[in-house]
């Protein structure tokens, strides 16, 4: 079964053999054998070439968060097919959109910015509070805001847009 | 007056220490939950639990009211408040000892002398303790802490005077920064204690903050426990602490522990207390401010001093005298407690409240760990992130260095993001082994950490298509019945009490 994965940025295919524990795994031109067991939710143990890891695997929409060796790593894995379907038609990078996300549930302390403002890389756009701390976000860049859907006082969930750069 | 029935007046971790102390001494035990906590550990393992209110803390578990009248239906003779919440809150200790319960903690006089940091600064420069230059009183308005910071002179520090934990704190370097900074920090006081007085300190250059650990009964008696390092901070919260201090040396100890007992004394203080200072360069302390509960960090000196504090607050709180008299006092090997938070430390700490699906806490010798967690359990996001604390004991400072990193490497958290990894990184940091530690540190070792540095990033991949593997062929596979689906179709829906 042929896979996509992709970590920071970079796309490689990974090849998947196997089953009931042991496992042929391509990934790009390196092989490995891997015997692996799940042993609690989420959690591989991995025999690779003698050597014992651990990890620690969560995904959340369709992302994984693996963790291994006290060390985090965001990887998205879709089987090939989808991946070819999804990337096939993409636009070349362009101007695009870029919204601030809230990437917790919480309630808004403070709107730093009004459509039309432009702002520089640092500046804060707003802040939420949270789990009893203020949270501040910052523009990644430099722009022009777009619009702002939120106000203070209101209580946001985990992926809704507050913020729209032009 | 021994107790014989106590409400926890918190929850998490701390209500779980609480607990297991009454349990050691025969006291029965009353849980009080949320909304949001009734699947808390806490509330398993106590003798009676009830409803509180709605999840917010406003709702709940900072209801007076509800709090005293609960811990009188159940037949309560006691509270302890644990730490944040209420338990520096003169008006909850007075209406619990108005309702004839014996409040574990000190007077609700002594709080206010000390809980309110500007007059326990008020109380210092009576007793000729050395304090950071700032302001006795909480800034009126904009203008008044416009014209204390620049008498004071920048950098300036901004705190709640009601306050304690780091919250309400922002440093201020420049008088542009000061407004924004002042709405935070009331909004964040507001928010956490109720009060949005907030007032303002020089900052010092690279401070060690060092804390004396003091014990007061309700015979006269008090006495200090030594002093505990807690100079890792992020965002002015602790989040590793240790005892002994590396820079402390037994005159040093005696002097601050003298001047915290004096303090303590002034104070009419009874039951457990700390006393905060920031010590310079120099080894000049000034006290900052009195903590007047028992405190996140206390595991590190019971490892220490072999003196089981919650225990002695019990003690004192049921009219017996201090076990040990200061000569008595001890200090043997080294204890260092880092916090497991849900937070992700590679992305500004954001909270990460969720689902721990998988659990795995370090064992072997002399590694404790205090949890308010379980494998299975939602992080609510209406509390603060504290999940744990990891504490070790070494015999001295190189084998609890060691022995916590090995702990580190064994914690296992998957479904929220945790403090762990940082924590790692921090105790195996060359300054942190040498002992070179000031609040400063994590700001200056942070963009050195890192989440990865890639060496296992073929390996997560492999975890990573195996977990996508497993779900394309369970998704594929005809479904079979799990022990829980099992007990269900059996009909097994639980019991009620009769």
């Amino acid at each position: 079964m042929k896979y996509v994965a992709t970590v920071n940025d970079e796309s490689r295919v990974v090849d998947v053999t196997g089953g009931d524990g042991r496992y042929r795994i391509g990934i790009g031109d390196e092989v490995w054998d891997v015997d692996a067991r799940v042993t609690a939710p989420g959690v591989y143990s991995l025999l690779i070439d003698g050597a014992s890891y651990t990890a620690g695997v969560v995904e959340r929409d369709g992302a994984c968060v693996v963790e291994v060796g006290g060390e985090w790593y965001d990887i998205t894995v879709e089987d090939q097919t989808r991946h070819v379907l999804r990337t096939r038609g993409e636009v070349g990078s362009g101007t695009r959109s870029r919204t601030l996300m809230a990437p917790l549930p919480g309630k808004i302390s403070r709107v730093a910015v009004r459509p039309g403002d432009t702002v520089q890389a640092g500046d804060t756009l707003l802040v939420i509070e949270a789990m009893k701390m203020e949270n501040e976000f910052k523009a990644t860049g430099a722009g022009t805001v777009a619009e702002v859907r939120v106000a203070p006082g209101q209580a946001v969930n985990a992926g809704d847009i507050l913020i729209v750069m032009a | 007056m021994k107790i014989k029935k106590l409400l926890v007046a918190n929850r998490g971790e701390i209500a779980v220490r609480v607990l297991r102390a009454c349990r050691e001494m025969g006291i029965a035990t009353v849980a009080v939950y949320s909304e949001a906590d009734r699947e808390a550990p806490h509330v398993q393992m106590a003798d009676e639990a009830y409803a509180l209110g709605a999840a917010p803390a406003t709702e709940s578990y900072l209801v007076v009211d509800r709090l005293v009248q609960t811990a009188r239906r159940a037949g309560a003779d006691a509270v302890h408040p644990g730490y944040g919440f209420l338990s520096e809150n003169p008006a909850f200790a007075e209406s619990c000892t108005a309702a004839g319960l014996t409040f574990v903690g000190p007077p609700a006089a002594a709080m206010r002398r000390m809980g309110s940091k500007t007059a326990a600064r008020a109380l210092a420069r009576e007793l000729g303790v050395a304090m950071v230059p700032g302001t006795l009183e909480a800034v009126a308005s904009d203008a008044d802490a416009a014209r204390a910071a620049r008498e004071i002179g920048y950098p300036v520090m901004l705190k709640a005077a009601m306050g304690g934990g780091g919250k309400g704190m922002r440093l201020v370097r420049r008088a542009e920064d000061l407004p924004e900074a002042l709405r935070a920090a009331r909004a964040e006081a507001a928010a956490a204690f109720g009060d949005a007085a907030v007032y303002l300190e020089r900052a010092i250059a690279e401070p060690r903050h060092i804390e004396i650990q003091v014990l007061a009964d309700a015979h006269g008696e008090v006495i200090h426990l030594g002093e505990r390092e807690c100079s890792i901070q992020r965002r002015h919260q602790k989040l590793v602490e240790e005892c002994p201090s590396p820079f402390v040396d037994a005159a040093l100890r005696a002097r601050m522990g003298e001047a915290a007992c004096r303090l303590a004394r002034a104070a009419g203080y009874v039951n457990a207390g700390t006393v905060e200072f920031l010590v310079d360069a120099d080894r000049n302390f000034y006290f900052l401010e009195m903590n007047t509960r028992l405190q996140v960090e206390h595991p590190v000196t019971e490892m220490v001093t072999g003196v089981d504090l919650v225990r002695e607050q019990l003690r004192i709180a049921g009219g017996e005298k201090l076990a040990l008299a200061q000569a008595d006092v001890a200090w043997r090997g080294w204890a260092i407690e880092c916090r497991v938070n849900a937070e992700d430390p590679f992305a500004g700490w954001l909270p990460s409240p969720g689902t721990i699906t998988a659990l795995h806490v370090p064992g072997g010798p002399w590694v404790r760990d205090d949890s308010g967690v379980y494998e299975g359990y939602t992080v609510p996001r209406f509390y603060d992130t504290l999940m744990s604390k990891l504490i070790v004991w070494g015999a001295d400072r190189e084998a609890a260095c060691e022995r916590m990193a090995r702990a580190l490497a064994e914690y296992r958290v998957v479904g929220v993001r945790t403090t762990i990894p940082a924590l790692a990184r921090i105790v195996g940091h060359p300054d942190f082994r040498a002992g070179r530690l000031s609040t400063a540190f994590l700001e200056r070792v942070l963009p050195e950490l890192r989440a990865n540095d890639g060496r296992f990033a073929s390996v997560a991949i492999i975890a990573a298509a195996l977990a996508a593997h497993e779900r394309v062929r369970q998704a594929t596979a005809p479904t079979d019945s799990t022990a829980v689906g099992a007990w269900r179709a059996a009909g097994i829906t639980g019991w009620r009490r009769p």
